[in-house]
């Protein structure tokens, strides 16, 4: 069994012992805490600490789903794995949907429709323009995301819009292949809905 | 900044028997009548017409030894009253160089026969003298031809408002001599990226003094002055969604006008300071709303279908200009208060936003893409007149007028970072006020309350 643990419990016990520490009042007793000491010296006394955290690992070590996971960024990438398209793209100043982009959304609609996952879409837009109206352009390219998305049975309360306008680039140079990546609809899962 | 009024403690003492004399400018000539003229009426926009008023100002006398700040807020001050009077574009000034040749005595009555020679009709005399930390200024204007003084001011404030004193006395001076309000107390909000983030930054009208007003380490743009000048309206994300905040000035205080839902921009004040105009999403479109100043009494002002949006209210209060997409390219807007009557008012370049009213409601300046560029063009709201200011690369966006009107602040990206710069209402003269950092969405504000 890997031990490696250990160390967080003995390297604070450590430092009490060697820096000390102003005996306020004493802390939780530790009770079933058993320190191997041998690889450390000297021997340290196991009273004054108390586990941070339960160091006992999960009684159900099978294997659970990605998408279960509570850390959102592994439930991205998993979706990603699985064939969610993150980013969709659109023409200069325009919020239509080509039709690549549409076989992209029908494939995330499919993977999302299995999950009670929530989404946020992101609306951006290139440079070009002024920051107002690219605000504004941002918020439609989303909103055409959202519908779409809708249109092909995501329920419509999992899906949130956040236009970024110009605000967020992926990409500062100024050229056209640099804008085209800028000028795109973003979708991140940002939570679960509450089921029951 | 907050303190600087209380700072002031400004001693003015009238000595002279200027303020009886009769203003010597008329008022402007009243606007154009409207006109049925087909658009392409060039209009008149420069003001060379005017004849410069000649001015001489010989340095600044030390009547008192200087050194330290006591020295360098003589220098600022001199400095400012200079720069103020030239930037008012009124005045052809003859500075120290020009009197270096004469033979001066330091007694006006004796020497005006010297100044007579230079050709200069108003001379400006100005006296400095240091008080333990304060510094005491005295400025005097005498017609040359009758060699009567005709304005006198005294000032008397801590070292930090030496520029302010400065500004106040140079705006009497225009004041005195045009029948005109300077504009030399005014500020310019903006936003700037200078620490990483784009914040909303205030300055004085000359680029001085630049100030932090937020600090939500988000992204906050579109600053919009309150009449009164106590706040400013903007836009922010560090709540998540673009919302519409209120931020006052000297409490420091931000709050909310409007933040729910997926999207609020673009904020504008009415005349009277009682509602924001702004844009909102709604139903998957971004449309032209109002609310009062706490945010209640929403009301819901276009329903195009395409994006409106960049609202700009009238200094009369009566109309608000606005960007629609509804032509399929942008281009600005009219439409009374309450969202009726909406007509087209811009119909030249492929792309306008960023409707900005002059402040007697005549013009609107905008940014106007012409053959691929912005440029800063202005339309004349009656006859529909139209006339491009800027020209050549560098992106220039984003206008606002300053509070008499005469100059236009703007953004421009020829130096290859966005920064403002200033320029006449001609497009000459134009020069940067920032450098740090990308500076944009410049709004000037209003005049400060008469005394």
């Amino acid at each position: 069994m890997n031990r490696k643990w250990m160390v967080w419990i003995v390297a604070p016990v450590l430092l009490t012992v060697l820096y000390g520490c102003p005996k306020k009042k004493p802390a939780t007793p530790a009770q079933d805490l058993d320190v191997d000491t041998t690889t450390v010296a000297p021997p340290a006394t196991t009273e004054e600490v108390a586990p941070q955290t339960p160091m006992t690992p999960p009684e159900d070590q099978q294997e659970v789903d990605p998408l279960a996971s509570s850390d959102l960024q592994v439930v991205n990438q998993e979706l990603q794995r699985r064939g969610f398209s993150p980013d969709v793209y659109f023409n200069y100043d325009e919020a239509a949907l080509s039709d690549d982009t549409r076989a992209k959304l029908a494939r995330n609609a499919d993977l999302l429709k299995a999950t009670q996952l929530l989404v946020t879409i992101e609306g951006h837009a290139d440079e070009r323009g002024t920051n107002e109206y690219n605000l504004a352009l941002g918020d439609r390219r989303a909103n055409a995301v959202r519908d779409y998305l809708t249109s092909l049975g995501v329920d419509a309360g999992r899906l949130r819009t956040l236009s970024y306008g110009e605000e967020r680039p992926v990409c500062t140079e100024v050229d056209e292949s640099c804008w085209s990546q800028n000028r795109r609809g973003h979708m991140v899962i940002t939570g679960r809905a509450n089921v029951g | 900044m907050r303190s600087r009024a209380t700072h002031l403690a400004v001693a003015v003492v009238l000595l002279g028997v200027g303020l009886m004399l009769p203003r010597i400018f008329a008022q402007e000539p009243p606007a154009a009548p409207p006109s049925q003229e087909p658009p392409n009426v060039t209009i008149v926009l420069d003001q060379k017409g005017q004849k410069p008023i000649k001015l001489g100002i010989p340095p600044f006398r030390r009547l008192s030894a200087m050194q330290g700040g006591a020295a360098q807020a003589a220098q600022e001050l001199e400095q400012v009253v200079r720069q103020d009077l030239q930037n008012s574009g009124y005045f052809q000034i003859s500075g120290p160089e020009a009197f270096q040749g004469l033979q001066l005595t330091g007694d006006f009555a004796r020497d005006l026969e010297a100044y007579r020679t230079t050709g200069v009709e108003t001379l400006l005399i100005g006296d400095l003298r240091a008080e333990t930390d304060k510094i005491v200024f005295e400025g005097r204007l005498f017609d040359v031809a009758s060699g009567q003084a005709i304005l006198a001011k005294r000032y008397r404030g801590a070292f930090p408002v030496s520029r302010r004193v400065g500004h106040t006395f140079a705006d009497e001076v225009i004041l005195f001599l045009t029948g005109k309000r300077g504009i030399s107390l005014s500020s310019i909000a903006f936003t700037s990226d200078r620490t990483g983030q784009k914040e909303i930054w205030v300055m004085d009208y000359d680029g001085q003094n630049q100030r932090r007003i937020t600090g939500h380490r988000s992204t906050s743009m579109s600053p919009s002055w309150s009449p009164d000048n106590e706040s400013l309206a903007y836009t922010s994300f560090f709540n998540g969604p673009p919302g519409i905040y209120l931020a006052e000035l000297a409490s420091g205080r931000k709050r909310p006008i409007v933040n729910s839902g997926s999207l609020n921009t673009t904020p504008t004040f009415s005349p009277d300071g009682q509602r924001v105009a702004f844009a909102r999403s709604v139903d998957g479109n971004v449309e032209i709303f109002s609310t009062d100043r706490g945010g209640g009494g929403l009301r819901r002002l276009t329903h195009s279908g395409a994006i409106d949006t960049n609202p700009a209210w009238s200094p009369s209060g009566g109309q608000i200009a606005f960007t629609s997409g509804r032509a399929g390219n942008p281009h600005i807007y009219l439409m009374d208060v309450e969202g009726s009557n909406q007509r087209r008012l811009t119909f030249e370049g492929d792309y306008n936003d960023g409707a900005a009213w002059s402040p007697t409601g005549d013009l609107i300046a905008y940014t106007s893409r012409r053959g691929g560029r912005f440029q800063i063009a202005v339309t004349n709201v009656v006859t529909l007149g139209t006339q491009v200011l800027t020209s050549g690369a560098g992106e220039n966006e984003s206008p606002t007028f300053s509070p008499d009107g005469r100059k236009i602040v703007y953004v421009s990206r020829r130096s290859g970072t966005k920064q403002l710069y200033v320029m006449d209402l001609d497009g000459g003269n134009a020069r940067p006020l920032t450098k740090e950092g990308n500076n944009d969405m410049p709004d000037w504000s209003r005049l400060p309350a008469e005394r």
